[in-house]
């Protein structure tokens, strides 16, 4: 089988795989940037000079394609939504009757990420968005009802429908909202003011879920990284009280590149953000790039709302005024 | 099974962190390596498990797959990846790994994945 190195900008590397895998990745957007490939992982050119390969980047799916195989896969999905309505959850997830909890996650996690909402492009056809956040609703409350009636000890019943899909008229399977047009690229100002810092608790407990409670599936509670065009721009004011932004959240913190901000305002996961910190006890303006890694839109009651950044763009002297800022404002 | 640490390797130091984060409470010491390299240059008694990222610099995610499969033959290795094509996975199952996971992942799932390996 043909094996392929290849490179993004980034310096990373993928390979060996086959072209087949290459097709894959770049014909469903998961591939958008090569820079690089190798038939051995040594010796490299640029794209050009495998024909193959440029062959499948000159026929990735045009626009306006992408958005019909969306429309179609918004129908797919909204039928599939609609088969999966009230029937038993072990058919739905195809495991027997009697199936353990840890078997309804496998399978659920398998099933739901299918659905994930960051898994659409910013530009998508709405109804493919619409379609796919239906069906992770809709799967991560029944895996909630699962995980509440195995802890009970009773059999697993269909979830009570709330809403079903409605199915539409004959001949009118179609999109019903118009395509938005593409999103600003100009950053978006938005002011915020921390709310000042509690003391946060470390992540909740993961396995096994807590008695007194079924684990929750919501979007937030997955963690990944996709790259989304538009950006928010971030303006902090930071003080010594509030300069715990960059301390105190295990995993947004100035050690792993990042900051929290508690703030009634959360961003979506993957916002790219250019902040603005503004420290006017020293009189100085740092500015910096990064992306929204963490949110908690306020549904965790035990987690403060505010979402949490990485940074991308710091430079070493900002950094180290900031955490010098940090530990003279901890004494 | 080995007494030795999960090891946990990933260019990016976040999700580095993070995994470590989503592990810690199962109790086992965690090990971090920032490429394939660096994980096969690891010194001690073998890992536990591997959960492994594909897309990496230095050495791609597949090369190390097999390196740390020969180096050690009885740690299962589970990847780690934001690329979920069919075929990828099939290709990396067949390079020797033992389980395959997609970002974006829910806590629970890794815990539980982890668990799995460690009981097989």
């Amino acid at each position: 089988m043909p094996e392929y190195w290849i490179g993004d900008a980034e310096g990373r590397v993928l390979g060996p795989v086959s072209l087949d895998v290459v097709q894959d990745l770049v014909n469903t957007g998961r591939l958008t940037e090569i820079t690089r490939v190798s038939r051995d992982g040594r010796n490299w050119g640029t794209p050009a000079g495998f024909p193959e390969v440029m062959t499948l980047l000159v026929n990735a799916p045009a626009p306006d394609a992408l958005l019909q195989a969306e429309r179609q896969e918004a129908a797919r999905v909204r039928e599939q939504l609609r088969a999966m309505q009230g029937r038993p959850p072990h058919e739905i997830f195809r495991l027997d009757r009697n199936a353990s909890v840890d078997a309804y996650r496998n399978a659920f996690f398998k099933l739901v990420k299918r659905f994930y909402p960051d898994r659409v492009r910013a530009q998508a056809h709405p109804d493919l968005r619409k379609a796919y956040a239906d069906a992770f609703q809709f799967l991560s409350r029944l895996m909630v009802h699962i995980e509440k009636e195995l802890s009970s000890g009773g059999p697993v019943s269909p979830l009570p429908v709330v809403r079903a899909v409605p199915r539409p008229p004959l001949g009118e399977d179609e999109p019903l909202t118009p395509i938005p047009a593409p999103p600003p690229q100009t950053a978006r100002p938005l002011t915020v003011v921390p709310r000042s810092m509690t003391p946060l608790p470390r992540p909740s407990p993961l396995v096994p879920p807590a008695p007194d409670g079924p684990y929750s599936y919501q979007p937030h509670e997955f963690v990944g990284f996709e790259r989304r065009e538009d950006r928010v721009e971030v303006t902090i004011r930071v003080t010594a009280r509030n300069s715990r932004m960059f301390t105190d959240h295990p995993l947004a913190n100035l050690k792993t590149d990042g900051f929290f901000l508690a703030c009634a305002k959360s961003l979506p996961l993957g916002t790219l953000v250019d902040v603005i910190f503004r420290f006017d006890e020293e009189r100085r303006e740092v500015r910096s790039r990064g992306r929204v890694i963490l949110e908690n839109t306020g549904g965790d009651p035990h987690k403060p709302a505010g979402f949490g950044v990485r940074f991308i763009t710091l430079v070493d002297q900002d950094r180290r005024f900031m955490q010098q800022f940090v530990e003279k404002a901890a004494h | 099974m080995s007494d030795g640490p999960i090891l946990i390797v990933d260019d990016d130091a976040f999700v580095r962190t993070l995994l470590c984060e989503m592990l810690a409470d199962q109790g086992h010491p965690l090990r971090e390596a920032e490429n394939g390299q660096e994980a096969l240059d690891l010194e001690g008694p073998p890992p536990r498990v591997v959960l492994l990222d594909l897309f990496m610099p230095e050495m791609s995610g597949m090369e190390a797959l097999v390196l740390i499969r020969n180096r050690w033959p009885r740690t299962p290795v589970l990847v780690i990846s934001s690329m979920d094509s069919e075929r990828l996975v099939d290709e990396a199952l067949a390079a020797g790994a033992s389980g395959y996971i997609t970002k974006p992942f829910h806590p629970m799932e890794i815990a539980s994945a982890v668990e799995r390996a460690l009981t097989a």
